[in-house]
């Protein structure tokens, strides 16, 4: 599946003209790739950092980051992915430095079983949410699960490039998704829809 | 028929089923109206989040418009270390300084600081023992090293103990200190006139009595220790009664009921006695400290004297400078003190007409608690929280996780309180028999040092504590520093108020070592596997 979005159009040629000129010091060239993937990569760290002035930080330091490992970059990958993996090790690392609180007040969601969903109920829930919306409940997460469906859905990595990012086995990821859905349409149905946890399943009985 | 559950559900829609796994449940969905709809609502959420996910709607801030040259200023870095420096110099300059300054007034002079802390290195063998602990302490540098640049790989538990493991080889290999003569007397011990040990001396016994030469140290513990005889390095000595008739070429340092010079000590005299005395004879080339309940000083002291305690008489030849803290002092006609006096007492000192002080002696009335008409003193308070502030920012960025646990363990008052009472008292007891056994000296010392550390830290955790108190729970480190400024500085106004100020010292001491204690129990405590 292609990697998300950028906002111009490049050829796979161009891009690599642009790496190797910006390799060699070509300050244009860098103006140019950073006007390529600036946006993306801002909105992504946007959706996975609680604040926009931290997302705003995080993302001049993952340029910076970016500028200084270019030379790490091995060409026969999609540039898109290593820029995410970048961006996300970078915001993944502030945020273990900055969660200790939340992980410790947080952790016991862990363990709680969870309830099968009203297919209707839910897709109520996503009838009745804008996007705007879904992002507001998106920070209301703990970091793990927002930056677990961030990664998913916004930056379309694997299950072990998010396992890998995150540091959990792979076999984890798709429990780690799964709980952080819940728990964003938990946070959706209290922002005032009619929340989805806790519907019997008897219909498929 | 079973359903398949939500999470293979999810599963079978990204694809991380395993094949026969996935045409089960394609199997079951094609016959089974709720799994179809569970799956459908399912894909339908995949959907929704993606597209909720890459909507563009929040337009890139004006200041990301152009692309970063270099790294922004670090400000919070060059702040932080501003501070630090600022701190730490009040910390030097308040504290260790002037204890640094007193300590080599009392004849700790062989070198820099580090080695005062060990006595000048001749606490128990010189030289060979200052190399043992710097070896000890370059070997437990270097296993921490290790054990952090191995956390990733191995289980911690395993790291920690490889790692010890092999601290422990490497110091049970070290080469032993060299070897001195240990005697134990049945129960005295004697050395005969014009017998001579050719090593370091180290006595217990009821009665040591040195009547020949010690070419070395003599370090004796015992009831009675008497010197007539000739010790060409230092006498350590801890007794009831000791007392130096002979020549010492090096220091005298002494712990004891009573402490009498009447002979020659060519370096320094230091001594913490019921009553110690340098009677007319007694000599002392260097400089004398004595903290004693009562001391006569008639003999000749060359250099300093440095004195505290109850009744001090003077009534000898003072080469330089001498300064007094007591309750009384008596100045006798016999005195001659060729640099300055300066007592510090509750009584006015008495001076006998014969008497030959090169300036008047200045006398420091004592007073009770602080001078809060000093505006000095509001400045050094000031610097004192500045000082404990930057240490628990140091503390919160090096050691967030750490620092977060022991400010929660404070909130669990009783166990930390307990954990808290047994520690402040039980650590230093622990760190001072540790040195008692020689091998030990090292850990022990270094068990003193951390003890410090600790000591000094628990303001930090107790005051976090109270700063989230005030202003509510907090995530991340940024609002943790602003609570922990707050409840430094309240902490810090509290020790300032008349009374309350020990009661608080006391409080946050205990309480804070307990946070501290718990915090790292919790570290070390074995780890159950995180449910999945």
């Amino acid at each position: 599946m292609e990697r998300r979005k950028t906002t111009g159009e490049m050829s796979a040629t161009e891009l690599m003209e642009v790496l190797s000129q910006v390799r060699a010091g070509d300050a244009d060239a860098w103006g140019e790739l950073y006007r390529q993937y600036g946006p993306a990569i801002f909105r992504f760290c946007r959706r996975a950092l609680p604040s926009k002035e931290d997302a705003e930080d995080a993302t001049t330091e993952v340029f910076m980051k970016v500028r200084q490992k270019l030379g790490t970059y091995d060409s026969s990958r999609p540039f898109t992915a290593w820029l995410y993996k970048v961006a996300s090790n970078h915001c993944w690392d502030m945020l273990r430095r900055r969660r200790i609180r939340q992980d410790l007040e947080t952790g016991d969601l862990e363990t709680l079983p969870l309830e099968h969903p009203d297919p209707s109920q839910l897709e109520r829930l996503m009838e009745e949410h804008t996007s705007k919306q879904v992002r507001s409940g998106l920070e209301k997460l703990p970091d793990r699960a927002r930056m677990a469906l961030v990664l998913r859905y916004y930056a379309d990595m694997s299950y072990d490039e998010i396992g890998e990012t995150l540091g959990v086995r792979r076999a984890f990821v798709g429990v780690l998704l799964l709980r952080a859905r819940h728990q964003l349409r938990e946070a959706l149905g209290q922002g005032g829809a009619e929340g989805v946890r806790g519907a019997a399943v008897g219909e498929r009985a | 028929m079973n359903h398949f559950d939500e999470m293979s559900c999810l599963l079978y829609l990204e694809g991380q089923l395993e094949k026969d796994r996935a045409r089960e449940m394609a199997d079951h969905s094609a016959t089974c109206a709720g799994c179809r709809a569970l799956l459908r609502a399912l894909q339908t959420e995949d959907v929704w989040l993606r597209e909720a996910l890459s909507a563009e709607e929040e337009s890139v801030p004006a200041r990301l418009m152009e692309a970063p040259e270099r790294g922004g200023a670090p400000w919070g870095w060059i702040t932080a270390l501003g501070l630090a420096a600022g701190g730490m110099y009040t910390l030097w300059s308040g504290f260790v300084e002037p204890w640094r300054a007193q300590a080599e007034q009392a004849g700790f002079t062989q070198g820099n600081f580090l080695t005062m802390l060990f006595f000048s290195g001749t606490f128990w063998k010189g030289w060979d023992a200052m190399r043992s602990l710097m070896e000890f302490m370059a070997v437990a540098t270097l296993g921490i090293v290790v054990t952090w640049l191995l956390r990733r790989r191995w289980r911690h538990v395993t790291a920690t103990g490889i790692v010890m493991g092999s601290i422990v080889f490497a110091l049970a290999g070290a080469p032993p200190a060299s070897a001195a003569d240990v005697k134990h007397g049945q129960p005295n011990y004697t050395l005969a006139a014009g017998e001579e040990v050719k090593t370091d001396l180290i006595v217990f016994a009821d009665t040591t009595r040195v009547d020949g030469d010690v070419d070395g140290d003599l370090i004796a513990w015992s009831r009675n220790v008497i010197v007539n005889g000739h010790v060409k390095g230092d006498v350590l000595a801890w007794g009831a009664d000791v007392r130096i008739k002979g020549t010492v070429d090096g220091n005298v340092r002494s712990w004891a009921q009573t402490t009498t010079v009447s002979g020659t000590v060519a370096k320094n005299f230091m001594s913490w006695s019921g009553e110690a005395d340098l009677d007319e004879k007694g000599r002392v080339g260097g400089s004398a400290t004595v903290a004693a309940g009562n001391s006569t000083l008639g003999g000749q002291i060359a250099g300093d004297v440095m004195a505290w305690g109850g009744e001090y008489e003077l009534n000898g030849s003072f080469g330089r400078n001498v300064l007094v803290h007591s309750e009384k002092l008596a100045i006798g006609s016999a005195a001659q003190i060729a640099g300055t006096a300066k007592y510090e007492g509750r009584h006015e000192a008495t001076i006998a007409d014969g008497a030959k002080l090169r300036s008047p002696l200045e006398f420091v009335e004592e007073k009770h608690g602080p001078d809060y008409t000093e505006w000095r003193y509001y400045w050094h308070q000031t610097l004192l929280w500045g000082a404990s502030f930057v240490f628990g920012l140091l503390v919160l960025l090096l050691a967030p996780r750490f620092f977060f646990d022991a400010q929660d363990a404070c909130k669990k008052v009783v166990p930390a309180a307990g954990f808290g009472v047994l520690f402040v008292v039980a650590t230093p007891i622990v760190a001072v028999l540790i040195c008692f056994t020689i091998v030990g000296i090292g850990v022990g010392v270094s068990t003193f040092l951390m003890y410090l550390v600790a000591f000094y830290s628990t303001q930090i955790f107790v005051g976090g504590w109270l700063g989230e108190k005030l202003l509510g729970a907090s995530t991340g480190i940024a609002p943790a520093v602003g609570r922990l400024a707050l409840g430094l500085g309240i902490l810090r106004a509290l020790r300032m108020l008349p009374y309350v100020r020990i009661a608080v010292f006391v409080i946050v001491l205990v309480w804070g070592m307990g946070g501290l204690v718990l915090a790292f129990y919790k570290r070390i405590r074995p780890q159950l596997a995180p449910a999945v």
